[in-house]
């Protein structure tokens, strides 16, 4: 990109400051390269912005006008409790928990053993254990956007999981990152997800803060998900936020042949949450599910940046993404599908929808259908609609109080979204948060 | 009682007058039936009655038992007893037809001073409720009216005011989409709440529904405002003679 143009202060804090923490930051020799590498791609990049096609509506180097100090081997005190509060209606579910408080794993908070014959490991650990730069690796594709530079550079910690060949595991396996203390800082993870040959699992992520936290912070996770052939996936990422956090999460996915993935994003309460995710077909007749709901008030910015890429025949995807939109906020869908030459009988559809609460608040939609092969089935649609007032009118001829009928309606709204989760106590509590959100109570 | 008086309305956005001095007294334990061409506002009166709020009342008042509803919200009227079965029911997509039925149930019974009922208690009171319209309650699982028939519909309508117990009683045109048997049985549906502290106004174009909902008193709505008003034997009147002698004097 352009070298010549000004740094901001946050790209030189991050760039300059990786000098003073680099020898503190876990992995060996060949771990500090690949971070030099990715600092020196970063400085030269820098933090995306408008004019940069992908982020044409979330100018990041406007918004993220600082960069906090990293945290590393960040050793908060916080207890179980604290986290299942944390969690919100989550924190009910009794499941493996892998939990890192400001980036890094924390053991005696952590459960693993619900999730007997699966490998979760923490990246320190594996780190610690000698493992070379490999395990940071995502494809060249993803790793050379500057913000995934950026989390290669400074990457504390992870979960790293492999579902062998032919498990089946029921429980799903929430990783938990929590923000805690009132020091804002700056946490980068990167996390692994190999789902083997005819394996089955449920993956969640959950971004979250204790009580007391400061509401301020800045998060970057990077997860690289590989399903063998006939592996099943359900990946659930949360974000339940506090408000002012800058959340960027980047997911890139590898389908072999017959793989059945279905992912999902809640995301609510972040200042400005990037949620991108690229999806490789790399194998015949994968299946992907991609949907999710965003909640978003005051000036809060949800942006969900797809690319879906057939390369293959027979794949079939499906996109669903539900966005609730009050005051000034904004919501940002962008859904780009390729179907390549070779992916013949390739069956996508993709749909945006957003509730606008407010006149003040925006949504910005962007289907994008790149079709090389002549044997396809391929649609997308994207509304942005306030709550219908005859409904409301309906409900309230019932008896139902204006507040009621609304929340009814909203609710009813992205629970068509909410209820892509499969997972049942998943499912209804999400639906819960969703609506302790639409109350406006924080979590 | 409803006393309805001097009632003129018009589109709130335009200055189309719709209702142009309606007077009208329901006393409770009738039946009133309002008869009337298309267009002629009758669903506009009975929206006007539930607090809709595309209209404007420009001049008059309705009174239900000696108090003005007007400055009311549409759900403060449900709670005082106003019930409107719609023309056309809306679909309310993901939102099934329990939930809405049991909210709407217990926020009037709340707004009332009743006990809530509990889940147990109100599906026992919605089955046998549903069971008499004969409408399954598999079929209230789904969203609200969500690709149900005419019929359906309608059904639904008097299954809702079953649940809340209203004592107005506005039904607009109830019974157009309805089949010969379900007619017969939402008729009962209906006769089973004539009671002697109810008032019902039912708008029809159709005879046939009075020989099962028989009427106190018959009115003819035209051109905004009433124009004749007789016992039952008067929709059979119409029947005959249509609208035609109403045609000129209007407005
Ligand atoms: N919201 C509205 N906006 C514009 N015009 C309206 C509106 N509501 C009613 N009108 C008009 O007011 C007049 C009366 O309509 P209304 O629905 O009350 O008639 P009706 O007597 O119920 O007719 P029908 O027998 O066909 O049901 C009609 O000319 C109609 O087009
Ligand atoms: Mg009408």
């Amino acid at each position: 990109m352009n070298v010549a143009v000004m740094k901001t202060k946050a790209e030189t804090g991050f760039t300059e400051g990786f000098e003073r923490v680099v020898d503190t930051l876990p992995g060996g020799p060949n771990v500090a390269a690949l971070r030099r590498e990715a600092i020196g791609q970063f400085a030269a990049d820098g933090l995306p912005h408008r004019r940069v096609e992908e982020w044409k509506y979330t100018d990041l180097r406007n918004v993220m006008k600082d960069a906090l100090p990293p945290a590393i081997g960040d050793a908060t005190r916080i207890t179980i409790a604290d986290v299942i509060v944390a969690l919100g209606p989550l924190g009910r579910m009794e499941v493996p928990r892998v939990v890192l408080v400001n980036g890094s794993y924390r053991k005696e908070l952590s459960n693993t053993e619900a999730a007997a014959g699966v490998s979760v490991v923490a990246l320190s650990t594996l780190l610690a254990g000698g493992a070379d730069a490999k395990v940071f690796g995502v494809e060249a594709e993803c790793a050379r956007q500057s913000v995934v530079a950026l989390n290669t550079a400074y990457a504390t910690d992870g979960v790293v999981v492999d579902v062998p060949d032919g498990v089946t595991l029921e429980a799903p396996v929430f990783i938990v990152h929590v923000r805690a203390g009132g020091v804002a800082q700056f946490a980068a993870s990167r996390n692994r997800v190999r789902v083997g040959k005819g394996a089955r699992a449920t993956i969640v992520e959950v971004f979250a803060h204790v009580p007391g936290a400061t509401p301020d912070g800045q998060q970057s996770a990077v997860t690289a998900v590989d399903l063998d052939e006939g592996g099943q996936l359900a990946h659930i990422k949360i974000v339940n936020d506090a408000g002012r956090i800058t959340h960027l999460s980047n997911w890139d996915v590898t389908l072999a042949k017959s793989a059945d993935y279905r992912a999902f994003h809640y995301t609510a309460g972040a200042g400005l949450a990037r949620n991108q995710m690229r999806v490789v077909y790399a194998g015949a007749n994968a299946k992907a599910d991609i949907s999710g709901a965003f909640l978003a008030r005051v000036g809060e910015h949800v942006d969900t940046t797809l690319l879906v890429d057939h390369a293959l025949p027979g794949g079939v995807s499906r996109e669903l993404f539900k966005g609730v939109l009050q005051d000034h906020a904004r919501g940002v869908f962008q859904g780009k599908v390729i179907v390549r030459p070779d992916a013949q009988k390739t069956d996508g559809k993709q749909m945006a929808q957003a509730l606008m609460l407010s006149e003040d608040a925006e949504f910005d939609s962007k289907p994008e259908l790149e079709i090389y092969a002549d044997d396809v089935v391929c649609g997308h649609g994207s509304t942005s609609a306030a709550l219908d007032t005859d409904l409301l009118f309906y409900l309230r001829a019932r008896g139902i109080p204006l507040e009621a009928a609304r929340a009814l309606l909203i609710q009813s709204f992205v629970g068509e979204a909410i209820d892509k989760v499969e997972n049942p106590s998943l499912r209804d509590a999400l639906m819960e948060q969703a609506q302790i959100w639409l109350l406006g109570h924080e979590a | 009682m409803l006393e309805i008086k001097n009632l003129h309305v018009k589109i709130a956005d335009e200055d189309t007058q719709i209702l142009k001095g309606i007077d009208l007294v329901v006393p409770k334990g009738e039946v009133h039936a309002i008869m009337g061409p298309n267009g002629s506002g009758k669903s506009t009166l009975a929206y006007v009655l539930a607090g809709r709020e595309d209209y404007e009342v420009t001049d008059g008042d309705i009174l239900w038992n000696g108090e003005s509803i007007l400055e009311m919200e549409p759900d403060e009227r449900a709670a005082k007893g106003v019930f409107l079965a719609f023309q056309y029911p809306m679909e309310i997509p993901g939102v099934a037809g329990l939930t809405f039925l049991r909210t709407a149930t217990n926020a009037v019974r709340k707004k009332r001073g009743q006990a809530e009922l509990t889940t147990p208690e109100f599906m026992k009171v919605v089955k046998e409720r549903a069971g008499k319209l004969n409408i399954d309650v598999e079929m209230l699982k789904r969203p609200v009216n969500v690709g149900f028939s005419g019929g359906e519909k309608k059904r639904s309508e008097i299954l809702q005011m079953a649940m809340l117990e209203p004592t107005l009683c506005v039904l607009d045109e109830t019974d157009s989409g309805l089949d010969i048997d379900a007619l017969k049985v939402v008729s009962e549906g209906v006769n089973a709440l004539r009671s002697p502290d109810r008032a019902m106004l039912v708008i029809t174009h159709y005879q046939r529904l009075l020989d099962h909902i028989v009427p106190d008193r018959v009115h003819v709505l035209a051109h905004g405002k009433i124009q004749k008003t007789g016992g039952k034997e008067l929709a059979l009147e119409l029947e005959k003679s249509g609208y035609a002698e109403f045609g000129e004097k209007a407005a």
